[in-house]
């Protein structure tokens, strides 16, 4: 098995045997350690003899005699825990069946995006501990020094273990506000991957591991209908990848996209995610959020009208359910298709402009009404200040290209 | 576990020394709090403002003396309880109950050691 092959049966095994490991000993790093040295183990074992025929059944059994073999060493300096360490002894009976191995990830995830682990770090220990993604991984996501990452990482694991942050599912009367946490946590996540419209940086693999992970979501919890909006909304932003940027590079907007390159078996996929969210509550937001992708991904070609005053009327519901800038903002792009420029323009100068400062969509979206309305100075200096505030290179090209548009004398 | 609530409210709206009808309103509500808590409850009480606050600070293993909280803040230490609970989420639950007057907030700390 090569390095690769290797490296991808450790990622799919991780969130499984971490989960199992932290959810029997209530410890994270001791978990998470366990299973490193299983996979070091593997690692210097499994080149020299043949590959066991069920690779995580072994790191899952290296992993739990790792973990016990680390309380114990913990035990020589403890000895009032002797007791605790019987009863695991006992729990690591031979007879055990390794290949079974119990699926504590959503209880793993529910501990990672536990809003009292800070909320820089809680997108962070999710992707390394569920998703399995190596430190050095997420530190390029994050735009941080890998140093700078794992200083975060391990300052989140010991809050969770300082702090008593329970190794069980939340209560009912906490539901709401965990289940929340989790998944504006994935949704940080995959918006660092979504960044990236070519999809070839940094996060290239990063985007599938989203897919898998609010798949498995679903699967944990099916009658959230939050959780399947938000595997829709994965769905349908990956389809249109592979139209988000042209032959030259450049990112072109959801409305000049050409339908035929998106992805139709992940529409469909996310069409399916959808109808079972809209049944158990057509009214949560983020339900609404992709009803919004799924009018956009109705579209079968370019000649079809894009379908702004749906757009529009979804956002309005959406605003009604959850008003911030972000909500607004896009509202505006609707307007301006359904209403004209300048009502979408005067609605832009009503926000908060200070808010709002190191947003760059504000500023693009600002940019573009201005330029619309042939307000030119202001639009550049909007262009400019759009720039200013945008890392994505395909974006930032556009934009230049659109600033550049707005000096040429026929625009 | 043992977790420590800290207490944190602007002192200014019981005014100066902590009398009046505000701090009765408060002192009552934490009455019924204490009740709800029963056994949970391992000890607490409530702090005279910080004007009457004394800091000794030790620095370089030279003690000195002063008049005062040991940090100005907006909100200040006014009362604390410390609980039993089974773990962060039931302390947060009984963080969530502890009685504010208008705006504040509730620090919640582990105790150190076996609790």
């Amino acid at each position: 098995m090569s390095g690769a092959a290797l490296e991808g049966v450790f990622r799919e095994a991780s969130g499984r045997i971490v989960g199992a490991l932290a959810a029997r000993f209530r410890d994270l790093a001791l978990a998470e350690d366990a299973f490193s040295e299983a996979c070091a183990r593997a690692l210097k074992d499994w080149p020299a003899r043949e590959v066991p025929a069920d690779p995580a059944a072994w790191l899952y059994q290296v992993a739990v005699h790792a973990a016990l073999d680390g309380l114990r060493r913990r035990q020589t300096h403890a000895r009032f825990e002797s007791q605790l360490s019987a009863e695991f002894d006992a729990q690591a009976a031979p007879e055990d069946d390794y290949t079974v191995i119990p699926d504590e990830r959503l209880r793993l995830i529910f501990i990672c995006c536990h809003p009292a682990v800070s909320d820089d770090a809680r997108a962070a220990l999710t992707l390394r501990l569920v998703c399995g993604l190596s430190t050095l991984e997420i530190a390029r996501t994050f735009l941080v020094s890998e140093t700078t990452m794992a200083q975060r990482l391990t300052r989140a694991k010991n809050k969770i273990a300082d702090a008593g942050i329970p190794f069980e599912l939340p209560a009912a009367q906490f539901w709401p506000e965990r289940l929340d946490s989790v998944l504006a946590t994935i949704e940080i996540a995959y918006s660092k991957a979504h960044e990236d419209a070519a999809g070839s940086g940094p996060h290239a693999h990063f985007a599938a591991e989203m897919l898998e992970l609010t798949r498995t979501l679903v699967q944990l919890l099916p009658d959230e209908a939050e959780a399947a909006a938000l595997a829709a909304m994965v769905r349908f932003a990956e389809a249109r990848r592979p139209a988000r940027i042209d032959g030259a590079g450049l990112m072109v907007p959801l409305s000049e996209q050409d339908p035929q390159c998106w992805q139709r078996s992940l529409i469909d996929e996310a069409n399916g995610y959808l109808n079972r969210a809209a049944a158990v509550d057509s009214n949560s937001a983020r339900v609404i959020q992709a009803q919004i992708h799924a009018a956009w991904c109705s579209r079968h070609t370019r000649e079809a009208p894009p379908p702004w005053p749906q757009v529009l009327a979804l956002y309005d519901a959406l605003l009604y359910r959850r008003d911030d800038p972000v909500v607004r903002l896009n509202r505006v792009v609707a307007v301006a298709e359904v209403h004209g420029v300048q009502t979408a323009l005067s609605q832009v100068e009503s926000m908060d402009r200070e808010l709002l400062r190191d947003f760059a969509p504000y500023h693009a979206v600002r940019a573009d009404l201005l330029r619309r309305a042939g307000r030119r100075e202001a639009a550049q200096r909007a262009y400019d200040e759009a720039l200013a505030t945008i890392s994505s290179q395909a974006e930032r090209q556009w934009l230049t290209r659109q600033r550049d548009l707005n000096l040429a004398p026929d625009s | 576990m043992q977790y420590a609530l800290l207490i944190y409210e602007d002192e200014a709206i019981y005014g100066p020394g902590k009398k009046g009808s505000a701090i009765q309103e408060i002192v009552s509500r934490h009455m019924t709090f204490n009740r709800e808590l029963g056994a949970r409850r391992v000890g607490g009480a409530g702090l005279s403002a910080t004007a009457s606050a004394t800091t000794i600070r030790t620095k370089g293993g030279k003690q000195s003396v002063h008049d005062g909280p040991y940090a100005e803040s907006k909100e200040q230490l006014g009362g604390f309880y410390l609980i039993e609970a089974k773990d962060l989420d039931e302390a947060i639950a009984i963080a969530k109950k502890v009685p504010v007057l208008q705006d504040g907030s509730i620090e919640v700390r582990p105790v150190l050691g076996p609790g």
